[in-house]
């Protein structure tokens, strides 16, 4: 803590006091501390699954079947007597890396075509978001079908067909804070001083995307989460045996009335882990921009 | 007006004409042999799939198939499915009115639901309804839509017996309806609250309470009415929305829609059927953002003349 505040002190390491302004913003709200708290929370499940699970999430006849919450096991067991509470305990580290892969794959495409599209301009511009607008009105999950039609199922298809159906949306809010940027002031300075092609777009409009890509990518990992889990709810996605939640959400639903717990467990997962996102998500928005916060 | 309209007409045209070109390509992109894939679980020798390759006209140039899918597309022919060998366009025809039904009764109970508590949460502005609306809007947005589908089955079809589990009529539409309209009530509570925000805090909105002006009228003629002409723009993006999550939706209530068709296609590699479903749901959607753009520049003077 005094770290921090000799260095806020100095005025010639003002990145790493925007930096501590910036976490500080975060734990003030609500909404950021609540998130984090939650993604933490989720980082150390995945992470330490092996030490967590009472049971291998795999093993079936673990206990009975389809046995309601006990001590034994706290969110009963599934149809092949597997413990409900390990395999959800393992479907947090496939849901982490769904989300870090699928918005891996469109932030790092849409940031290349927004910023090509917005520094261009002309009909190199006009081609390119018109081709990225007609995609983004297929909406994301027929893009992602079309995908899983090429490639076939399976969870890694999954998750590329995820990454690919955002990248149109990605684009689009790259390009918008883009134009935005090339109208400042700093920007045409910039170009008068001679700043070549390379400089322009990694020194200035680089850096200035960066933070509105991160609120961006945050809530991304939610809509991420949530489709992976709708494909592999329709058995697009993960395949048995693989403990991820929208699969075991599709394997309770003909046992909906005789083990509710199947059903229940898996989808506070879900929703637990897109509200933790999309909370940081605003929480980082929030502390980038001051002004939302009188909101 | 017409002009707007025309303009608005032929980007649905480019957006369509694109789709042709993708779905296409899309077969060509399919790793190793399609025909092969297609008709993996056939017996078949190697001249039929010869054969069929010849009827796909897979053995043309790339070129040439997409001339030849597009004069075929002009006399309203999208190819035969693979199962069942039925027209996919009498296929996408039959099952459509399911999916409309259901995008649309959501629509109805998304805008409603939505709007309601998007603007008592802006009228309210700051207090404990405010919160709570918000709340519920967030846990709304978080929830996936076949949960909240799976819960409603459970409470309203199981547990109370009220609604039937699955079904072709009325009745069995409620809960499909009833889960996709309160999945994206959330996504319009949010954007509601926000421009009824701005609206509240405008010049003419103060000037009218100033002057004087019962409540109820300030918030219907003055508030309200311009709050409604962001929102209205959104609709065709909601459209949209909701078409691709009737997809998931109908899998839960095991509706006759198109979107399980889809996924039926999917599974079964039956491509001149996804295909088919890939341009008819871009068509849909394309002539679906023209009416809402037209209903928008009706609602608001500036667009059209601009």
């Amino acid at each position: 803590m005094t770290d921090t505040v000799t260095l806020a002190a100095h005025p010639e390491d003002a990145a790493s006091a925007r930096k501590t302004g910036f976490f500080r913003a975060l734990l003030s709200s609500p909404t950021g501390i609540i998130g984090l708290a939650i993604v933490g929370l989720l980082l150390i499940v995945a992470l330490a699954a092996p030490l967590l699970a009472p049971h291998d999430p795999l093993r079936m006849a673990a206990g009975p079947r389809l046995q309601p919450p006990s001590w034994q096991h706290w969110m009963g067991t599934d149809d092949f007597g597997r413990d409900v509470l390990s395999r959800i305990i393992y479907g947090a580290q496939l849901t982490l890396q769904i989300g870090a892969i699928a918005v891996g794959i469109s932030l790092t495409s849409g940031l290349f075509l927004g910023l090509v599209a917005g520094y261009a301009s002309g009909w190199a511009e006009k081609v390119l978001m018109r081709l990225v607008d007609v995609l983004f009105s297929f909406t994301e999950i027929v893009i992602a079908l079309a995908c899983l039609a090429i490639f076939g199922v399976g969870l890694t298809n999954a998750m590329i067909a995820i990454g690919i159906a955002s990248i149109p949306f990605y684009a689009r809010v790259t390009h918008s804070v883009v134009l935005v940027e090339k109208n400042k002031p700093y920007f045409e300075a910039a170009v008068a001083a001679g700043a070549g092609h390379g400089r322009l777009i990694f020194r200035h409009l680089l850096p200035n995307v960066v933070p509105t890509l991160i609120v961006v990518g945050t809530l991304g990992v939610s809509t991420a989460v949530l489709a992976a889990a709708g494909l592999s709810f329709l058995g697009l996605g993960a395949q048995p045996p693989q403990p991820e939640w929208g699969f075991m959400l599709s394997s309770s639903r003909d046992l909906i009335s005789r083990a509710p717990w199947m059903m229940i467990f898996p989808g506070l997962a879900i929703a637990f882990t897109v509200l933790g996102f999309n909370l940081l998500g605003d929480g980082v928005r929030e502390a980038l921009d001051p002004r939302q916060r009188q909101r | 007006m017409a002009r707007f309209i025309a303009q608005r007409l032929l980007a649905a045209l480019v957006t369509i004409w694109i789709a042709t070109i993708a779905v296409t390509l899309l077969i060509h992109l399919v790793p190793g042999d399609p025909v092969r894939i297609m008709y993996g679980s056939f017996q078949t020798t190697p001249e039929q799939l010869e054969e069929i390759r010849q009827r796909l006209g897979l053995d043309q140039p790339i070129w040439k198939q997409y001339l030849y899918y597009l004069g075929r597309l002009a006399q309203g022919d999208l190819g035969r499915s693979i199962v069942g060998d039925q027209p996919v366009a009498d296929i996408l025809l039959t099952r459509f009115p399911a999916t409309l039904a259901l995008t649309l009764t959501s629509l109805v109970i998304a805008v409603v639901v939505g709007m309601s508590l998007g603007f008592l949460a802006a009228y309210k502005r700051g207090t404990w309804v405010d919160a709570g609306a918000m709340v519920l809007a967030v846990i709304g947005v978080s929830m996936p839509h076949f949960w909240l589908g799976l819960l409603l089955l459970f409470l309203f079809a199981l547990q109370l017996g009220w609604l039937p589990v699955a079904g072709g009529d009325w009745k069995s539409l409620i809960l499909p309806a009833l889960t996709l309209g309160l999945a994206n009530a959330a996504v319009l509570a949010r954007m509601t609250r926000s421009a009824m925000i701005d609206i509240f805090d405008q010049d003419f909105v103060r000037t009218a309470r100033a002057k004087g002006l019962p409540r109820a009228v300030v918030l219907y003629r003055h508030a309200l009415r311009s709050g409604l002409v962001p929102i209205v723009s959104m609709l065709g993006l909601q459209f949209a929305y909701l078409m691709g999550g009737a997809i998931v939706v109908e899998n839960v209530f095991a509706w006759n829609g198109v979107g399980r068709l889809a996924i039926q296609a999917v599974f079964a590699r039956d491509y001149p059927l996804i295909q088919g479903f890939i341009l008819f749901f871009a068509t849909v959607v394309a002539l679906a953002s023209v009416i809402v753009d037209v209903a928008y520049a009706f609602l608001d003077p500036r667009i059209r003349y601009s």
